[in-house]
């Protein structure tokens, strides 16, 4: 049998309950740089590894390798093969490391970084002025962030790869850089937010935005602080070479071990990484040393430095030569292949074997195992993806199949997408790929991720036939090709450039049609071509940017290819007022003021909710526009209206008056607004009388910008009432014609009436009844008088009322016996019935009794 | 059926009343309110530590709705403020904002950091927008200069239930930004709102609307849904839905003559008089603590909403939460037209006087125990009574005043066209009298839109009158209720130069409406008889809007009274049965299939505005009929809801009539959907930007 059997590679712990296996995933001789010379960062998931040379050291020059004048950093995939090289022109790089998606963030002293993609493009970001000044003395890079310590030793946090804004953590108070530090994600902390951790003195601050908390620790300081892949754990090495491990909120010590006790170790520890969640791999120049949870070791030498990667379920490790994978043995694969195992998966696979054999033990195998024979298949399944070789994935999985066809009724789901996923797995695996992922992590990351880590890697072909094969949307690689696609075709001669767009473009289209990526971003690719330079391709290929379905794509980058007409309809079109604002605002700002009202303006109806908006925002923001774009449209209602407005929120009565006139001009310049400009010469007349009112009382009484109603009511409740009388006439209508409208004289009255028994001017009021026929009638005093608790008060109003309602109206003031009375007079027998039945007690109910016997 | 428990005759009257249908579940809207929880506790998380926070009071009612200030409490808010012009003291390093992206709300917020800056306190500010972010808060936030201290996020509030049929937005505004200001924004959110809702529960099978505005959100809403469903984290997107037949559209614009007449119902009374701001009714504090203190428990849950920072009113007065959820009595009352709660309130005071009577038979431990168990259920009942009989003590001095009974008139008069001269003067007699302009400007507008157009002359005094008595500054809401969006205040006939579209607009066909879609019922019979038709809500008027939503949903219903006819027969029916038969039960008929305006086409073509009808397909499975086929099938197979959406806001009243038509039927809920509750009251004030109060007589007394 040339294929070994997987057990070889296994090593035993704890006295043999626990293996550990280290396994080559590739050979890699001569592929990469000597480890020891360069800075190294590694990306987790079978990511590539970046390197920079380590300036801090010596090197031989012309010692093989090629020169390092200026700084540079290479990217390998983790089969060794060189993926991308470039240059770094910035400052002084502190810091480079991975983020989740494969992308690698540079990070310099300036508090500049940069997110570069496999393709060498890359985005820029700062810190911030601050960080500039401060300095970026180190950084910490996680999957979705990164803390950078400054100058000043203080911590910034950057969430996400957007280029959000730095958040300053707590101040841990140090005065110099500490010996070492980490962080936790913070999905991985229990608060939900980054946990940084520095070695300071012979302890360890935790800090977070909240605060900096001491540790009380005396063990250190540490030379190495390496959390686990969940976080939860953290392994230490203090100076003396002795490596802790504890929990990560320091309360309790989990192994102790000393590493200069193990045989063969010289010089600096390397690095101190997590293999999996449960042992820490330290590693020397020459020498690896694994530290299981028991204090328990195994160890393996080398030929020169190595660079580990932790992985959440065990450690990658690149040597000069080979690039491994050391993983805690999985209990299936235990269970199936330990040395006399007896768990119902090892004795199928046996019965499997022995069925190959064609010997008939194999029956008497199964049958032994029946109750159990599920578990035994599902772990056998479990047990294939945890292999690296195809042979054993499919003696593997053939045992499942085996097993399966004594099962009535099982559920073959899992057996099928374990096929599936092996062979996506071995596809991924193969050298030229070289992306060297487990089953766990496979299902950790995601398919549609492992899609995504190869079309950045310009494997388009590969990555569509895996994801037609995992039947997941096309999409996402059809875009990125696209994308690739425009940007390769960027280097053709001028000349013919234009046969050439069009070649591209159709491609780009047949290519969409055919394999059905309906859901493609047409103008994520259209703004590719834009940035590269192709706006022919960009904009004639509006067949790319007429595809795109989704406006809020479409329109911004119609904006910055000066598209502003088409892409404020589209904008309008779409219906999200956020997107028509962001036209708006971006147009507002780049265009002339007269260019800008124009393009508005003409747009007829159809930008009438885009004008609309810009009113709504120029009222709050900026009135002087709002003004100008009134004027230069002729709109002289709304200037009127906004002069108004304007006047609403003055409170000084001279400006107050001019605008109210203002308002009265752009009314009079309008024929049809003869009223409204009447109106606001009576409201300008107004307001100058009741300036003249406030002088009169010596500011004591406020009458400025109360209506007219209420500058009576104040002049009569203040005993003004001449100025109330002067009031009526001057605001009197002049038209005599009007015969059923009340008119001024009524509303005065009204307005006296109820002023008067605000005061309680009794004897004015009865002046005021009497100085007139009223032209409201008594009833109104009455029933507001009534309304207001003055029963009493009311009843002399009564007799002035109309004959027929007397009855009521008293009951009303609570009168019965001139209730009562009035029925006799009028001789309303009935009436005085009706009452007698609802009257409160029985003494008024006598005396009506007494009236009506006397009625006949 | 022998152990059937006997129930007491008043039991079995009150069941038709009651909303909750025994056999059929209501969309579980709930789900809604957890989402925006959730998202709210996910907001706070994201911030760590201690925080203030600093609230838009516009989003306090709505917050109140969702969470309670335990909750924020528990999730690190130590001081919670209102977002107010003036200094912020914040002894927290976070400061947290929660506003909607309003300019006004965003200069605040600038002020407040600037201030900081000067006074060298060091904060962290993060910005949460309701319901998403916008660039005008980037740009704003730019232009004065502290875009860079600010983390700006979102916090998507979208529907709120605010009872289980009902769900709204809270945006209070939503009429005024749309008609008046033509800002489209609460357009796209109602959109966004409806596809997530679509999310929940499934894409509507078919979409009927009116209105130009109705028209748009429908198209946004069936256009954005392929882009939606490409991230398929919502696959119910993909399907369409079972539970939801159909989504009915309305804007508001469609009918501005129901919200204009005063609201007859306990609950539609209550929000025109007192004024109900998101569900909350604030009433003395008398009346909501029980008088004996000695059961607490008993006391309803208040103020869910933070307390104001200053209240300085003379009463004190407390907020009450006005939900059926712990106060049965209420979803008996607040669809009855207000008088017959007078008499609902003493039915159930006898009743309840009669339970606590039952300890009086009770003779065995066992008995006694029951009763005792009782006890808590009737006590808390006992103190909704109290409230209610309360509350209504409150209405009752309001609708007997002159000018209530006055404005009731005229409407009821304009509604049947009857002497418009006159009522056209009692307005203005109602203007000299004093009355609230928001009463005198509603008139005005109904006499308008019904009518085609007052006579210019006339309207021109008229409008004098207005603004003598109430200010000058009322100009700019006269112009506005005229300008061609609203239509609501025009001169008959119209100024020569006047556009087409507000010619187009101010045709409203009201008259020919009124016979074609039945909307007044003349002479009517004792209210209990009209108890069956939605007329019954407005006391003889039926709202247009329910009556258009019935051409979709309840065709029969439009034409004639569902109980008219078989009214008399079941009558007779009862009579030889010997059994009294109960006022207002309906008898059910089955609901029809939805088939969009099918018969009312001439009807509805007549209004203003755009018509819609889109049969909704499932994005990629476009296939030709086959899903209208099933969407036919529907209803006949199990019971369905159709959601009836209003833009730009509903009324109580409304609401009250959508279930009333709801209880007529077997087959169908109404789920009302609506941007926010409005009155004819908050409509006039959003209009006049709260200028209105100052106007008005109420706040001169003060």
């Amino acid at each position: 049998m040339d294929v070994e059997h997987p057990t070889t590679t296994w090593e035993a712990l704890q006295d043999g309950n626990v293996f550990y296996r280290k396994q080559q995933v590739y050979s890699i001789p001569g592929k990469l740089p000597h480890f020891g010379d360069f800075v190294v960062s590694g990306c987790r998931y079978g990511g590539p590894i970046a390197l920079m040379r380590d300036t801090s050291k010596v090197t031989v020059l012309g010692g093989g390798s090629t020169a390092f004048a200026k700084a540079q950093i290479q990217v390998y995939s983790a089969a060794g093969e060189g993926l991308l090289l470039f240059s770094w022109d910035q400052g002084k790089i502190v810091r480079f490391g991975w983020t989740g998606d494969e992308r690698l963030v540079v990070l310099n002293e300036e508090g500049t970084y940069r997110l570069y993609d496999l393709q060498g493009d890359y985005q820029q970001y700062s810190l911030g002025s601050d960080a500039a000044e401060l300095g970026v003395i180190d950084a910490r890079i996680h999957e979705n962030g990164l803390v950078a310590l400054t100058g000043s030793l203080s911590l910034l946090e950057v969430k996400g790869w957007e280029g959000g804004k730095p958040l300053t953590l707590a101040n841990p108070g140090i005065s110099q850089p500490p010996y070492s530090w980490t962080v936790i994600p913070p999905d991985l902390t229990v608060s939900r937010h980054v946990e940084v951790l520095l070695s300071v003195d012979s302890t360890v601050y935790s800090v977070d935005n909240l605060e900096s908390t001491d540790q009380r620790l005396s063990r250190g300081p540490f030379s190495h602080l390496a959390p686990s892949p969940n976080g939860k754990n953290l392994a230490l090495l203090t100076s003396s070479g002795a490596l802790w491990v504890v929990s990560s909120d320091f309360q309790r010590s989990l192994a102790d071990y000393d590493t200069t006790k193990a045989i063969g170790v010289s010089g600096q520890v390397r690095q101190v990484e997590w293999c999996g969640n449960d042992a820490v791999l330290v590693t020397w120049d020459t020498m690896a040393l694994l530290v299981g949870p028991f204090g328990d070791t195994l160890q393996w030498f080398y030929a020169g430095p190595t660079f580990v990667i932790t992985e959440s379920d065990g450690v990658r490790l690149m040597s000069p030569d080979t690039c491994e994978f050391l993983q805690k043995v999985p209990t299936s694969s235990v269970a199936v292949f330990r040395p006399g195992s007896t768990s119902p998966s090892a004795i199928l696979y046996d019965a499997w074997e022995q069925f190959i054999k064609r010997s008939p033990k194999a029956d008497e195998s199964i049958r032994s195992i029946r109750p159990e024979l599920a578990t035994a298949v599902n772990q056998c399944i479990d047990a294939a993806g945890m292999e690296w070789s195809p042979y054993w994935q499919r003696r593997l999985l053939n045992a499942a199949k085996f097993g399966k066809a004594f099962i009535d009724l099982y559920n073959s789901t899992d057996f099928v997408d374990m096929g599936q996923t092996l062979k996506v797995l071995n596809a991924v695996r193969f050298y030229e790929i070289g992306i060297p992922i487990t089953y766990t992590q496979y299902t950790q990351l995601s398919p549609a991720q492992l899609i995504a880590r190869l079309t950045s890697r310009n494997l388009h072909l590969l990555a569509l036939r895996i994801s037609s094969f995992l039947g997941l949307p096309s999409s996402a690689v059809l875009k990125h090709w696209a994308c690739a696609k425009i940007a390769r075709s960027k280097s053709t001669a001028t000349a013919d450039s234009e046969l050439e767009d069009d070649v591209v473009c159709r491609s780009i289209v047949e290519k969409f049609e055919k394999l059905g990526g309906a859901s493609v971003s047409y103008a994520e690719i259209a703004r590719k071509a834009w940035e590269i330079g192709r706006t022919d391709l960009a904009t004639k290929a509006s067949a790319l940017l007429d595809h795109e379905p989704r406006p809020s794509d479409q329109v911004p980058l119609l904006l910055s290819m000066k598209e502003d007409k088409l892409a404020l309809s589209k904008a309008v079109e779409s219906g999200d007022t956020d997107l028509v604002y962001h036209v708006l605002l971006h147009l507002q700002k780049r265009m002339a003021l007269g260019n800008f009202f124009r393009l508005i303006e003409e747009g007829g109806p159809n930008l009438a909710p885009a004008r609309n908006l810009l009113q709504v925002y120029a009222r709050e923001q900026n009135r002087d526009m709002l003004r100008d774009f009134y004027y230069s449209d002729d709109r002289r209602v709304e200037s009127a209206v906004l002069s108004l407005s304007e006047a609403a929120s003055m409170s000084d009565p001279t400006s107050k008056i001019s605008a109210v006139k203002a308002a009265q001009k752009f009314f009079s310049e309008d024929k049809e607004r003869t009223f409204e400009a009447k109106m606001m010469e009576e409201s300008a007349r107004l307001l100058t009388f009741q300036q003249q009112l406030e002088k009169e009382t010596d500011g004591k009484t406020s009458f400025f910008g109360q209506s007219i109603n209420e500058t009576l009511r104040t002049c009569l409740i203040n005993g003004m009432s001449k100025r109330a009388d002067k009031l009526k006439s001057d605001f009197k209508i002049p038209d005599k014609r009007r015969l059923i409208y009340v008119s001024m004289l009524e509303r005065f009255w009204y307005v006296k009436l109820y002023a008067l028994t605000e005061i309680h001017d009794w004897d004015g009021l009865d002046a005021f009844a009497r100085s007139k026929r009223s032209p409201i009638g008594y009833q109104a005093f009455v029933k507001h008088l009534v309304e207001k608790g003055y029963h009493k008060e009311a009843i002399p109003y009564v007799a002035r009322c109309d004959a027929n309602k007397r009855v009521d109206l008293y009951v009303l003031c609570g009168d019965w016996r001139q209730a009562g009375k009035e029925c006799k007079d009028r001789g309303d027998k009935a009436k005085l019935e009706e009452l007698r039945g609802k009257c409160p007690n029985s003494l008024i109910a006598r005396e009506l009794e007494t009236l009506a016997s006397s009625m006949k | 059926m022998a152990a059937v428990p006997s129930t007491s005759p008043d039991d079995e009257q009150s069941t038709p009343t009651r909303p909750q249908d025994e056999d059929e579940p209501l969309l579980d809207v709930s789900v809604l309110k957890e989402t925006a929880r959730k998202a709210l506790i996910d907001a706070l998380n994201s911030v760590n530590g201690a925080k203030t926070l600093v609230l838009d009071s516009s989003l306090a009612g709505p917050l109140g709705l969702v969470t309670e200030v335990a909750l924020l409490k528990h999730h690190g808010v130590d001081k919670m403020f209102w977002l107010e012009p003036g200094p912020l003291t914040a002894t927290t390093t976070n400061v947290v904002y929660l506003c909607r992206p309003k300019i006004g709300y965003v200069k605040t917020i600038a002020d407040q950091i600037k201030r900081h800056a000067r006074e060298s306190q060091r904060h962290t500010y993060t910005l949460f927008l309701v319901p998403r972010a916008s660039t005008l808060v980037t740009r704003i936030l730019e232009e004065e200069g502290v875009l860079g201290d600010v983390t700006l996020a979102t916090y998507n509030l979208q529907f709120i239930p605010i009872a289980d049929d009902v769900i709204s937005l809270e945006h209070d505004n939503a009429f005024k930004e749309i008609w008046a200001d033509g800002d489209e924004t609460i357009v796209y959110n109602s959109m966004q709102a409806l596809t997530t809702l679509q999310s929940h529960f499934g894409i509507f099978p078919r979409i009927v609307g009116k209105g130009d505005y109705a028209a748009r959100l429908a198209h946004l809403v069936t256009k954005n849904l392929p882009t939606t469903s490409v991230d398929n984290s919502t696959s119910l997107l993909r399907s369409l839905s079972e539970k939801m037949d159909c989504l009915v559209v309305l804007d508001r614009r469609v009918d501005l003559v129901t919200p204009l007449l005063t609201q007859l119902t306990y609950e539609g009374l209550t929000d025109e008089l007192i004024g109900i701001k998101n569900s909350h009714v604030e009433l003395p504090v008398s009346l909501l603590n029980p008088p004996n203190a000695q059961n607490p428990p008993s006391a309803p849950s208040t103020s869910s909403a933070p307390p104001p920072a200053s209240s300085l009113t003379k009463e004190k007065k407390r907020k009450h939460h006005l939900t059926t959820a712990t106060d049965p009595l209420f979803a008996e009352l607040r669809d009855l037209n207000f008088s017959a709660v007078g008499r609902k309130l003493n039915q159930v005071a006898r009743r309840l006087d009669e339970d606590y009577k039952l300890r009086h038979q009770a003779k065995t431990v066992a008995q006694l125990r029951d009763f005792v168990g009782k006890l808590g259920g009737l006590q808390t009942e006992h103190q909704a009574l109290r409230l209610h009989t309360g509350l209504s003590e409150l209405l009752v001095p309001h609708t007997r005043t002159d000018i209530f009974n006055k404005a009731l008139e005229i409407q009821q008069n304009l509604l049947a066209s009857y002497d418009v001269n006159g009522q056209v003067a009692a307005i203005e007699e109602l203007v000299a009298q004093g009355a609230d302009m928001q009463i005198v400007l509603r008139l005005l507008c109904l006499a308008s839109i019904l009518t085609g157009g007052i006579k210019a002359k006339t309207l021109e005094n008229l409008k004098r009158e207005i603004l003598q008595a109430y200010g000058y500054n009322h100009l700019p809401l006269l112009l506005t209720l005229a300008s061609p969006s609203l239509a609501a205040l025009l001169p008959n006939p119209l100024p020569a130069s006047a556009s087409t579209a507000l010619a187009g607009a101010s045709k409203f066909p009201y008259t020919t409406l009124r016979k074609s879609l039945r909307l007044l019922i003349e002479d009517p019979d004792p209210l209990e008889e009209l108890e069956n038709d939605i007329s019954y809500v407005y006391s003889g008027y039926a709202p247009i809007s329910v009556r258009l939503v019935q051409c979709v949903a309840q065709k029969g219903g439009v034409i004639s009274n569902p109980a008219g006819e078989k009214d008399k027969k079941i009558a007779a029916s009862d009579q030889s049965s010997g059994r009294t038969r109960v006022p207002g039960e309906v008898p059910k008929v089955q609901a029809h299939p939805i088939v969009g305006w099918k018969g009312f086409e001439d009807v509805v073509a007549s209004i203003p505005g755009e018509t819609v009808d889109i049969v909704q397909k499932v994005p990629g499975v476009s296939e030709s009929g086959v899903p209208t086929v099933s969407t036919l099938m529907l209803p006949k197979e199990r019971p369905t809801t159709t959601v009836v959406f209003f833009l730009g806001g509903c009324t109580y009243t409304e609401i009250a009539a959508l279930r009333w038509v709801g209880r007529q039927n077997i087959g169908r809920k109404f789920l009302i959907a609506t941007t926010g509750i409005i009155s004819g009251v908050s409509m006039m004030e959003s209009l006049a930007d709260t200028e209105l109060a100052s106007g008005t007589s109420k706040d001169a007394a003060s």
